[in-house]
């Protein structure tokens, strides 16, 4: 295993990039955005990223505490971030579960705070060492009520470092929790990795400036109490439904109005939160779908596609939530079938299914097994796809 | 004369939700004259609450207040004071929220000794959701959920937090509201976890379902059953069932606080120096 510190990791890469585990690399992302606290509980397999926490943060001034569960671990992210300390927890399925009721609060009170989940196969303890996307509507709906969601997924080990960049941009400017989708595959697998990716990263939804910045809350987008704990204020914070002042009401119209406007503030951003990469853009008759592990699968089929003359394109969704709406819809008008493969019995593509069928036969292809599609899986699955579109 | 604790109360706020006879404000009043006593700064006075009567405490004080979910406020707790160690920061809760959902929390809180001063307010019943049983509840106790008598034997908490490694364990009455203080002062003095019990009157949930709903009886009689530490001992064990012992109950100045802990490896470990800790650099 590869004995890894950030600022060894920086002198080394200016020569030539190195290979890195996906939870290491998350959590020198997590570094170098600035996130200075981490509670934790150990789960596998995300592990590694808390591990390199506790290497880390200690000698660089920061925060490391393995706390008694995951309840406490996100708590206490909750009361660092509250203090305006950029606050980080890392877990896997059966600790996102037990984290769900404090995720809402956390949205409640506007607490920007980074969460991952390197996903494994479950429900229950499953398989602790097998990869998965099952918890993608955890992701979303998890927590009780109506709520925004901010939700990613690393397809890779740059990734791991890119969108956890992201995902703290994008908790502080709105002011909630982000979530990190990863799977076992993509958290613990090593590859080749040059942090010089982060920068200005080409993709077909914009250029994205994963470069960190710090972002003061009242520049946050949209949000109603911006207060932190000791700068010169002294708020009341409850999880409450709550006015202006952030004290409790239980006026009906004050409640609507602020239920709306919590969810509105990531929905009205749905442009700038949704990044998404097209490959092949306008020449497919079939779009596979993917993210995460999955959107690998993807990429290496669109290259035996191209080299065995089948029309593929595809569409890699790094957000997953806020819905992608406009490039889904887009897309679907566009081809003739929507291929989505998951680790999962469909979860995303049900969601899919819903922004597009009127344009377009959406089909799900599952796998529950702890184990990956192939390239060869998808493609004759589109072969056959279009074979049967031909013969009607 | 407006009282000096007024400073510290959101007076637009009130009146407050509790019953008459509830124990819960006048231990949140001798809270807030230590507040006052000690000269506490506004903007570095951090009170977390969880969920129940005595947790809505926090709605009514002009400190930062952080008023969490069930069970947790020592956790969120924990996340402040490790984030701002120079935060002055208490955690007001109750025997539901601190001893039942939130046990594990509390236990650890203990072990770690964390710079914290956890008030736990016991009245022996969850008042808020209508009066169903509490982890305190003496054996033979009604409750909703208890309509036959309560079966399970009750936690000491003060035994409890002791056990698990709190380094300050006090316990007072509303009935004695003047030692409650001095309890509570000593407490926040204390560095390190400061665990105190404050056994509070519940006559709306408790009281009506267990003999009497007369607070000044339910007083009375807590008044009764409270003996010192130092009477205590000398009682025999079947003597001191019903009885509860008051005052400070352990107190062990010289166990190791978490946060100076951390502060002190961290700096061992810093690698690049010039580099400010956490400490520091607040």
């Amino acid at each position: 295993m590869e004995q890894w510190h950030s600022h060894l990791l920086r002198e080394r890469v200016d020569q030539s990039s190195l290979v890195i585990q996906g939870n290491r690399a998350c959590a020198l992302g997590a570094l170098d955005a600035g996130v200075r606290f981490f509670a934790g509980y150990p789960i596998s397999p995300s592990s590694e990223i808390m591990e390199a926490m506790a290497d880390e943060l200690p000698q660089s001034g920061g925060v490391f505490i393995q706390m008694e569960d995951e309840i406490g671990s996100i708590c206490a992210c909750i009361g660092a971030a509250l203090t305006g300390e950029l606050a980080m927890t890392a877990t896997s399925g059966p600790g996102f579960s037990l984290m769900q009721e404090a995720l809402g609060y956390a949205i409640m009170v506007e607490a920007p705070l980074v969460v991952v989940n390197v996903m494994r196969v479950g429900p229950s303890t499953g398989r602790p060492t097998a990869p998965s996307q099952g918890d993608v509507m955890q992701a979303r709906w998890g927590t009780h009520g109506d709520h925004p969601a901010i939700v990613l997924a690393a397809s890779n080990v740059a990734d791991m470092y890119r969108l956890t960049m992201a995902a703290v941009r994008f908790a502080q400017r709105f002011r909630t929790p982000v979530i990190l989708l990863a799977d076992q595959l993509v958290g613990q697998m090593r590859e080749s990795f040059s942090p010089e990716l982060v920068g200005r990263y080409r993709l077909t939804s914009g250029d994205f400036d994963f470069t960190p910045t710090y972002i003061h809350p009242d520049l946050a987008t949209e949000v109603h109490n911006p207060h932190v704990l000791g700068s010169g204020s002294h708020p009341h914070v409850t999880g409450l439904f709550h006015d202006e002042t952030g004290f409790p009401s239980n006026d009906p119209e004050k409640s609507d109005e602020f239920l709306r406007e919590l969810y509105n503030k990531v929905a009205h951003h749905r442009n700038e939160l949704c990044l998404y990469d097209v490959k092949n853009e306008g020449k497919g008759r079939v779009c596979i779908v993917a993210y995460g592990s999955c959107a690998r699968t993807a990429r290496a089929a669109y290259k035996l596609a191209e080299h065995e003359g089948l029309p593929v394109e595809v569409l890699h969704l790094y957000t997953l939530f806020p819905l992608p709406v406009e490039i889904i819809q887009q897309v679907a008008r566009r081809v003739e079938f929507m291929l989505i493969p998951e680790l999962n019995l469909g979860q995303y593509a049900h969601e899919i299914r819903k922004m597009a069928d009127q344009w377009t036969t959406v089909i799900g292809m599952g796998k529950i097994d702890g184990t990956l599609f192939t390239p060869r899986e998808l493609l004759d699955r589109i072969a056959e796809l279009i074979g049967k579109y031909e013969s009607v | 004369m407006p009282l000096e604790i007024e400073q510290f109360l959101h007076t637009e706020r009130l009146p407050h939700i509790w019953c008459p006879g509830c124990g819960v404000g006048s231990v949140t009043g001798a809270f807030l004259r230590v507040v006052v006593d000690l000269g506490l700064e506004r903007e570095k006075t951090v009170v977390v609450s969880g969920i129940g009567c005595s947790s809505r405490a926090a709605n009514y004080i002009d400190l930062g207040t952080v008023h969490s979910i069930h069970g947790r406020a020592i956790a969120v707790a924990t996340g402040i004071k490790m984030a701002k160690p120079r935060f002055t920061v208490v955690v007001l809760t109750g025997d539901g929220d601190c001893a039942a959902i939130g046990g594990n929390h509390l236990i650890h809180a203990c072990r770690r000794n964390i710079d914290l001063t956890c008030i736990c307010f016991n009245n022996q019943i969850y008042g808020m959701t209508g009066g169903q049983l509490s982890p305190t509840m003496n054996v033979g106790d009604k409750a909703t959920t208890a309509p036959y008598g309560q079966v399970e034997r009750p936690f000491d908490l003060c035994r409890l937090a002791e056990a698990a490694g709190s380094s300050f364990v006090a316990r007072g009455t509303a009935g004695h509201i003047r030692q409650m203080e001095t309890l509570i002062r000593k407490g926040m003095e204390h560095r390190g976890f400061s665990f105190i019990e404050a056994v509070v009157p519940c006559p709306t949930e408790y009281g009506r379902r267990n003999g009497t709903s007369n607070v000044v009886k339910m007083l009375e009689d807590e008044r009764a059953r409270s003996v010192s530490r130092t009477a205590a001992a000398k009682l025999a064990p079947e003597d001191l069932a019903c009885k509860i012992v008051t005052g400070v109950l352990f107190e062990d100045k010289a166990a190791p606080e978490f946060q100076a802990a951390y502060a002190a490896s961290a700096r061992a470990q810093t690698k690049a120096p010039g580099k400010p800790s956490l400490e520091e650099e607040k």
